[in-house]
């Protein structure tokens, strides 16, 4: 029971598992840059070599980076169930969208053919692949510096008026408040059903009723929110910020060899699971 | 752009933003209903209450954030995919925003809550639609789930962003830093 109030102990935002290896000394820039492409590059990859290729290099980084593989693992864990559901009625239910190829089994409705399979396999794939290399990014790259990455790589659209420093000042603010709120929350949960609130138990076929359940901690949340962030407007005015100044930054990157010859590998990378036809 | 982002809209916007993500992350943001998914989600009303409250720029702002927090954490295949976590929830705050303004004139209670019930479709629509291109459910399935976790989703939103801003409303009266106003 008390678990249920212990919010802040959930919270994995802005971990960071300091081993000191060569992906941790990476700009944080080109590792961004090279995640972002890597993602996009493996979301659109629909072959089995494509994506197993993907796969070992997610567990690379992970050996490169000397993270336990278990922190990218229990991100896992808890889909399992999900995925293999998912799978279940995608194979059940797909195979008249993604009819191509060979038609393994029919009956009635049901039609599993080579692609509805490939569908099923890739999709899953595909899911650990995205969680291990977030993994590796989050795990090894500190909240600054991945707000000052997100900065920087931003900047070039400065030229077309695009408020990119206070775009990455938004990002600061919300990874700032999510452990404060989190601490907020615990106090009010434990407070209200210390006068005993009840948090969803009523009838399950009661939406209204078990909104209503809600209300007590979901109002006091955004207000709270809300008055914080009055207080940080004030804070900021009367310290006389203006959005839209040119600032000069505390600390400044500094790309070196390595940095480049990650980057190219990357985009290497990409480039093969985005434009090569994969036999498989 | 130089003038739309305020203080007060970067403030609002991240501070919203936190609360999605929060939502998110603590699983508060899910409430048990009787549909095939069982869950309604409320971690985009921060979304619906950025636009209804400080316009559009912070309403799809706010959706990022919801959309990328949502990627990073997700435990199904489907919002593991970029195109179908982030892209959609950027309209979320938009729509409300365009609903409140085109209704406001006419009553304040009926605004929000219009708001708040299109901008919850507008979620609904646009991932379900994003899940049928990109592969992950066919159009039937899509249907079903739109029908059963949709408008219930839709209900519950309502319910809550009227909730919140109306509480807000009455309580953040003078509360407000005159500051930025003066400048």
């Amino acid at each position: 029971m008390a678990s249920e109030f212990e919010l802040s102990r959930n919270i994995t935002i802005g971990q960071y598992v300091p081993t000191d290896s060569f992906i941790h000394r990476l700009d944080p820039r080109i590792k961004l840059l090279v995640f972002t492409i890597l993602v996009l590059a493996i979301a659109l990859n629909t072959s089995y070599l494509g994506n197993a290729l993907g796969l070992l290099l997610a567990i690379y980084l992970f050996w490169a980076s000397k993270i336990p593989i278990s922190y990218g693992l229990s991100g896992i864990k808890p889909a399992i169930p999900f995925i293999i559901i998912l799978a279940v009625l995608q194979l059940i239910f797909q195979g008249n969208v993604f009819s191509g190829g060979t038609v393994f089994f029919e009956y009635g409705f049901i039609l599993i053919t080579s692609e509805s399979i490939r569908l099923v396999i890739v999709s899953a794939v595909r899911f650990v692949e995205i969680i291990l290399l977030s993994s590796v990014l989050t795990l090894s790259t500190s909240t600054t510096d991945l707000t000052h990455a997100i900065q920087s790589l931003l900047s070039p659209l400065k030229k077309i008026k695009f408020p990119v420093h206070e775009i990455s000042l938004i990002i600061t603010i919300a990874i700032r408040f999510v452990p404060t709120f989190a601490i907020e929350m615990e106090k009010m949960m434990k407070a209200q059903a210390s006068r005993g609130a009840d948090f969803g138990s009523g009838e399950w076929w009661r939406i209204i009723q078990r909104t209503k359940d809600m209300l007590p901690i979901i109002i006091p949340l955004f207000n709270i929110a809300l008055s914080r962030a009055e207080d940080l407007i004030l804070a900021m005015e009367s310290r006389c910020y203006t959005p839209g100044n040119d600032r000069s930054s505390y600390s400044v990157y500094q790309s070196i060899g390595r940095d480049y010859i990650v980057l190219v590998i990357g985009l290497l990378i990409s480039a093969l699971l985005l434009f090569y036809h994969f036999p498989f | 752009m130089k003038g739309s982002l305020s203080v007060r809209n970067i403030v609002i916007a991240g501070v919203l933003g936190a609360v999605a993500i929060l939502l998110g992350v603590t699983r508060l943001g899910y409430i048990p209903v009787p549909t095939a998914a069982g869950n309604a989600t409320i971690m985009h009303i921060p979304a619906i209450i950025g636009g209804i409250m400080q316009g559009p720029v912070v309403g799809a702002i706010v959706g990022i954030i919801f959309g990328v927090s949502s990627f990073l954490n997700a435990t199904v295949p489907l919002f593991k995919d970029p195109l179908v976590a982030i892209l959609p929830r950027i309209f979320i705050g938009v729509v409300a925003w365009l609903v409140y303004v085109g209704i406001r004139r006419r009553s304040e209670y009926l605004a929000i809550g219009t708001a708040a019930f299109l901008g919850t479709l507008t979620n609904t629509v646009l991932v379900l639609t994003m899940a049928v291109i990109r592969g992950y459910m066919g159009a039937e399935v899509a249907w079903t789930v739109a029908i059963t976790s949709g408008i219930p989703e839709a209900i519950v939103g309502t319910i809550v962003t009227l909730a919140v801003v109306l509480a807000w409303k009455q309580i953040g009266k003078g509360k407000k830093s005159k500051i930025s106003e003066d400048l």
